[in-house]
């Protein structure tokens, strides 16, 4: 009785705010909707059959792919890396662990904005150590390049997710009993044997959380892109999330839209899946 | 050999507690290592450093040196303009009226949800559970268009009220997950001797679960504000008009606005920037106790 009062509220919001758009998108994905007029046509899989040729849709998941593949190597390298540096390390370690977390609680849109300047042509930072080096061939417009821009985008992601992974790495580093690293040391197994071999196996918890968060918001991601290149130039840097948008909201498209809306999902219930299997054999490792 | 190390080792920096009685070729790893974090630290602060100094400088100044220098001198002119003409102030104010009560809201859906399937448990209250928390994993992408259209029919396009209703609708998965797991190691006999006192349920929830519950609440707190007030998707999908502006969006449209006021926009940056600042300066732990979860117990 008191479980349902206490859940009436909450469960009937959910379903109304999460599920309900969740299955209607399905819906509109077999229809022509045009986000304004009150009637449409079902239109069977045309919206599906329409992707095959489509440049753009390949274009975007193309780029998915290599965002999601630097979602995988780049935050969780790096920030491994970091937290190995910063882990028991005295007490300043503490004061350099808070600024290295700063990225997280900022903001994609003023990350975008600030790598823009990074980025920029005539004063960003890149291009001025290019030219202070010598490099200056390599000087570009960054963002505006088609070659470059996807790129540029998925380093300023990144750099506010490495910050993330490394929070959980640094989690997972404190569960690593100090018995078993000094062991491998007075074995002579030196500090990088070490990391492969002990340190990296026990942090498989942690990696998983690191890679399947990662992925996971690779494939949501949208503020920074809109920020920065909105997915421009000519689509060079769309992702799915933001061919998505342009689609429905710039053309109008709700029902094509709503189409590439369902692939995203699918998407990512396979990473879900993924993500749970890995959990659940964890689960049975160390039980 | 530790009397050796003893005999080496000189107390140049006691301030390092684990280091003392390490011997010297280790301690000089440990300078080594810190020069080379220092040096990393500040690379990766760069684009941080990068807008503060920026917003300190005058337009002209900007314009003849770039941003990556030194003000010649310091002003906080900027941070005037943003706030003025730049409508920092109306924007903040959109953005805590849809922060705040979003913030409230989805964590006191959470407290109900999590004492409801922890300690009130009922056949299939498992599947529940599974079935609130999954809506976490849902690109926002993905129900944007019948969001759009709900709103849109019930005359709600263009105001604060879609961004409110949406942000507790995808926090009550999280605030689920954290109450329901928290609420879960709190003994059933504390329950029950409420119970048997003759209180009944939302008097127990009140007085004897929420008080211990304070630790979780804070960190719902800090990554419900954060993610909310970070948020710039719904805006750009549910407002048009300038009063209908958080923070965010108003600082994405600056760009557009003044496209060479780069000093404004980094004033703009910052300003937006600092209520989840402050909350992570001071609440940095529960902030990282929530972003960890899950990662630790495998």
């Amino acid at each position: 009785m008191w479980a349902f009062i206490f859940l009436a509220i909450p469960v009937s919001f959910y379903l109304v705010v999460v599920i309900y758009p969740l299955v209607s998108s399905f819906y509109y994905s077999f229809t022509d909707w045009n986000g304004f007029s009150d009637t449409y046509n079902f239109v069977g899989l045309d919206n599906f059959e329409r992707m095959k040729t489509d440049r753009l849709f390949r274009n975007a998941i193309e780029n998915t792919v290599l965002w999601t593949a630097a979602a995988i190597v780049v935050p969780t390298t790096i920030g491994l890396l970091i937290a190995l540096a910063l882990h028991e390390r005295g007490i300043l370690s503490r004061v350099y662990k808070s600024l290295f977390y700063l990225p997280i609680c900022l903001s994609l849109v003023v990350i975008g904005q600030v790598w823009i300047w990074i980025y920029q042509p005539g004063f960003g930072l890149i291009n001025i150590v290019l030219k202070e080096i010598g490099l200056s061939q390599y000087m570009r417009a960054f963002l505006a390049d088609p070659d470059t821009a996807l790129q540029s985008v998925i380093a300023a992601w990144s750099w506010q997710q490495i910050a993330t992974a490394m929070v959980i790495f640094l989690a997972g580093l404190t569960a690593v009993p100090k018995e078993l690293t000094e062991a491998a040391e007075i074995d002579g197994a030196g500090y990088w044997r070490t990391v492969r071999h002990v340190i990296v196996p026990l942090l498989r918890p942690a990696s998983i959380v690191v890679i399947a968060l990662s992925v996971i918001n690779s494939l949501k991601s949208f503020d920074i892109l809109y920020m920065m290149t909105r997915g421009g130039p000519f689509h060079s840097s769309d992702n799915l999330a933001m061919m998505m948008y342009n689609e429905s909201f710039q053309k109008y498209y709700m029902g094509y839209g709503s189409a590439v809306a369902v692939v995203l999902f699918l998407i990512t219930l396979v990473v879900i899946i993924f993500y749970f299997r890995q959990q659940r054999g964890l689960e049975q490792l160390y039980d | 050999m530790t009397e050796a190390t003893r005999a080496v080792s000189i107390p140049v920096d006691s301030a390092s507690a684990t280091s003392r009685r390490a011997p010297l070729s280790a301690r000089l790893r440990t300078v080594i290592l810190y020069l080379l974090l220092t040096a990393l630290l500040i690379l990766y602060s760069l684009p941080s450093i990068g807008v503060v100094l920026t917003s300190l400088k005058s337009n002209a100044e900007i314009g003849r040196e770039g941003i990556w220098t030194l003000p010649d001198q310091a002003s906080l002119e900027n941070f005037r303009v943003a706030w003025e003409t730049g409508n920092a102030q109306k924007y903040l104010l959109n953005s805590l009226k849809v922060t705040i009560p979003a913030t409230v809201i989805s964590i006191l859906f959470g407290v109900l949800t999590g004492y409801a399937l922890s300690k009130l448990s009922f056949p299939g209250s498992d599947s529940l559970f599974t079935f609130l928390v999954a809506g976490m994993f849902i690109p926002p992408q993905v129900v944007m268009i019948p969001l759009f259209r709900m709103f849109n029919r019930a005359g709600l396009y263009d105001t604060l009220w879609p961004m409110i209703i949406v942000h507790i609708g995808f926090g009550i998965p999280i605030c689920t997950l954290v109450m329901k797991n928290f609420f879960s190691t709190i003994p059933t006999a504390i329950r029950e001797a409420a119970v048997i006192d003759g209180a009944n349920e939302l008097r127990v929830l009140i007085r004897v679960m929420l008080p211990l519950s304070l630790p979780s609440l804070a960190v719902l707190a800090t990554l419900q504000f954060t993610w909310i007030w970070n948020d710039f998707l719904w805006p750009v999908i549910f407002t048009r008009s300038d009063d209908a502006r958080t923070i965010m969006f108003g600082l994405a449209s600056l760009r557009g606005q003044y496209s060479v006021a780069y000093g404004t926009q980094s004033a703009m940056a910052l300003i937006a920037s600092v209520p989840t600042l402050v909350i992570f300066i001071f609440f940095q732990k529960y902030f990282i106790r929530g972003l960890t979860l899950g990662s630790v117990k495998g």
